[in-house]
């Protein structure tokens, strides 16, 4: 890994809880990680698993009243993000940080133009006049693989394709050049021949811009392709960290690996049903003491009851799972 | 149609199927609804022209004996002080559209505030306190209210509108706070704060601008509230202060009914009664058609 390259961004010890009508719940508990400048983190995990809220904390947008962040350091260039005022957390928002989301049908306010989206954001955040930021729009508009951006531009989001909403989004994001660009699910809302073009497109533009990218995805094909290092998160933690190559190459964690068995293989001439985990995921208001994949993994001891396993190096330094019971042990 | 920008073809959207161009062509198709449209603009067009001065200015003046009857110089009769009716029924267009437009305007612009920001903060202190405040409002009996609001203002030409105003909000304030509810929970909102837009500009600049449809059908039944309300507080004589309405008509015609002579009653009535039923119909007519869950 790039360890010599600076840290942009680091998350130590992050928790966010939500107060619900149930009681509290953790929806991020104690997750940790450095992204170097450059460098493309994915997290991977079922909806519900904490990689959303993960992402919206690093903006300073955990949904409030509900949500709170607890305790923890979200460091972006070395500052401080936790416990800033809206004021300060503007000034990040879109200029350290900026974020693409999951629904392109949404993400785009109805009654604005591509242009007014544009421009706004380009005066904004980059302090451009309304005559540079218009160039300014066409030109990003382009680099983000919009065929005919001037007139694309008076068009309404009602007007363009998911695939097109989303490249706008992309150009929005790149705005002000930021040093991190958080992609939660960028693809998910997309059809399959688009999802491909809209990562190459991140992938490209993140050479150029040499952004650090935080990509959430339930696709590890993507991972693998696009991601240096991946996070695995399970009802809230981090269960396993690793390099792409060291994580696929041997999962750890038995979460992992049953995320790994279930992608069909196409090399597989006999049709099978794919492997997977049985069970389901534990409520997050009512998490088991010990580890809260136990109910569901087939090498479980009463160890794994008793207490909950801590992040621990497996075969490198940089590879990690929580797992008394890693691959290579058992 | 395809054009060529370069070597590239670019399809373009021959028609821009946006929730205006649906909902005027959805109105087109309503016949009702575009005759009570036609009927509220000749309405307006009376009422401009009484405010300009061209026509209804002698309402007041004393011409002619009481009880004429209807004649080409009395085109509705005069009423038992010797007045045109016809100027005064004229006159009185303009008083409904003065008070309909004002109340309309103002309490759908405190109403969306209010509930749009009520709607955005839902859940919290500042949402606690409009929707209080909202209760206590609510909580009294309108013409009561109008009553004592008039009378502390007594002899203020815009008592009347200052109560319409305080009371009519309150509608607009809980639909466009229901909808804000709704809207602030898609992710352009959230898109918005992550390139660091205020909480205000996101409240007034991106998501009440996309109320605008509920807005807009709330503002035409407030304008036919406000001017049935006006009608009512003015037979009351706690309405409109310097001028005539056809709720004064009425109260006149009181007296004249007794002596049997209606023409003040019957032309004030059916004045205000056409007003209103046209401007229910195109209200309901735009309410169809602005209706984003039509097909």
């Amino acid at each position: 890994m790039t360890s010599a390259a600076e840290t942009v961004l680091e998350v130590r010890d992050l928790v966010v809880d939500f107060t619900t009508e149930r009681g509290v719940v953790r929806a991020v508990n104690g997750v940790s990680f450095k992204l170097a400048a450059g460098e493309t983190l994915g997290i991977v995990g079922e909806s519900g698993c904490g990689k959303t809220i993960t992402c919206l904390s690093l903006l300073g947008l955990v949904p409030g009243p509900a949500g709170r962040v607890v305790s923890g350091e979200i460091l972006i260039n070395g500052r401080n993000i936790v416990g800033c005022t809206d004021r300060e957390l503007r000034t990040i928002r879109g200029r350290d940080v900026a974020m693409i989301f999951q629904e392109p049908m949404t993400a785009l306010n109805p009654v604005f133009s591509v242009r007014s989206h544009m421009v706004d954001v380009l005066r904004r955040q980059a302090g451009l006049n309304r005559k540079q930021a218009v160039d300014r729009a066409i030109e990003l508009l382009d680099l983000v693989g919009i065929s005919a951006p001037r007139q694309r531009l008076d068009d309404y989001p009602h007007q363009l394709s998911g695939g097109m909403r989303q490249r706008v989004m992309i150009a929005m994001a790149l705005a002000c050049s930021p040093r991190v660009l958080v992609a939660d699910e960028p693809t998910t809302a997309l059809d399959v021949t688009t999802q491909a073009q809209v990562i190459d497109q991140i992938a490209s533009l993140q050479q150029q811009f040499g952004m650090s990218v935080v990509l959430v995805t339930h696709d590890l094909g993507v991972v693998a392709q696009m991601c240096e290092s991946v996070m695995v998160m399970y009802c809230g933690e981090v269960v396993e960290t690793g390099s792409a190559r060291s994580l696929f190459s041997a999962p750890a964690h038995p979460y992992t690996e049953g995320l790994l068995k279930s992608i069909p293989q196409i090399r597989e001439t006999r049709l099978e049903r794919l492997p997977v985990i049985p069970g389901l995921v534990p409520d997050l208001a009512n998490l088991p003491t010990g580890c809260n994949f136990y109910q569901r993994c087939e090498f479980h001891s009463e160890q794994c009851d008793a207490a909950k396993p801590a992040l621990r190096h497996v075969d490198s330094a940089s590879h990690a799972a929580a797992c008394f019971h890693p691959r290579g042990s058992r | 149609m395809t054009t060529h920008v370069g070597n590239e073809p670019v399809i373009e959207v021959a028609e821009r199927q946006t929730l205006w161009s649906k909902a005027r062509y959805r109105f087109s198709r309503d016949t009702a609804g575009v005759i009570g449209l036609f009927v509220v603009l000749i309405y307006a067009l009376i009422a401009l022209g009484v405010g300009l001065g061209w026509w209804g200015v002698d309402w007041s003046i004393i011409r002619g004996g009481r009880f004429e009857p209807v004649s080409a110089d009395f085109w509705f009769g005069s009423n038992l002080n010797g007045q045109d009716i016809f100027a005064r029924t004229i006159y009185s267009t303009r008083t409904a559209f003065e008070v309909g437009l004002i109340v309309a305007v103002l309490s759908t612009i405190i109403g969306a505030v209010l509930g749009g920001v009520a709607g955005f903060y839902s859940g919290t202190w500042i949402d606690a306190v409009v929707l209080w405040f909202k209760g206590v409002l609510d909580a009294i009996p309108f013409y009561l209210f109008v009553a004592a609001v008039a009378f502390a203002m007594k002899g203020h030409p815009y008592g009347m509108h200052v109560a319409m105003i305080a009371t009519f909000w309150t509608t607009t304030g809980r639909l466009v706070r229901g909808e804000v509810i709704k809207l602030k929970e898609l992710e352009f909102v959230e898109a918005a704060r992550a390139i660091g837009v205020s909480r205000l500009t996101i409240i007034f600049r991106h998501i009440l601008p996309n109320t605008f449809h509920v807005l807009l059908v709330q503002a035409t039944i407030v304008f036919v509230s406000a001017i049935k309300a006006e009608v009512i507080l003015s037979f009351l004589g706690i309405g409109i202060q310097d001028g005539v309405s056809w709720g004064s008509m009425l109260a006149e015609s009181t007296l004249e009914v007794a002596a049997g002579e209606y023409n003040n009653f019957l032309f004030a009535s059916l004045f205000m009664f056409v007003l209103v039923m046209a401007f229910n119909v195109f209200s309901d007519a735009m309410q169809d058609a602005l209706d984003p869950r039509a097909a």
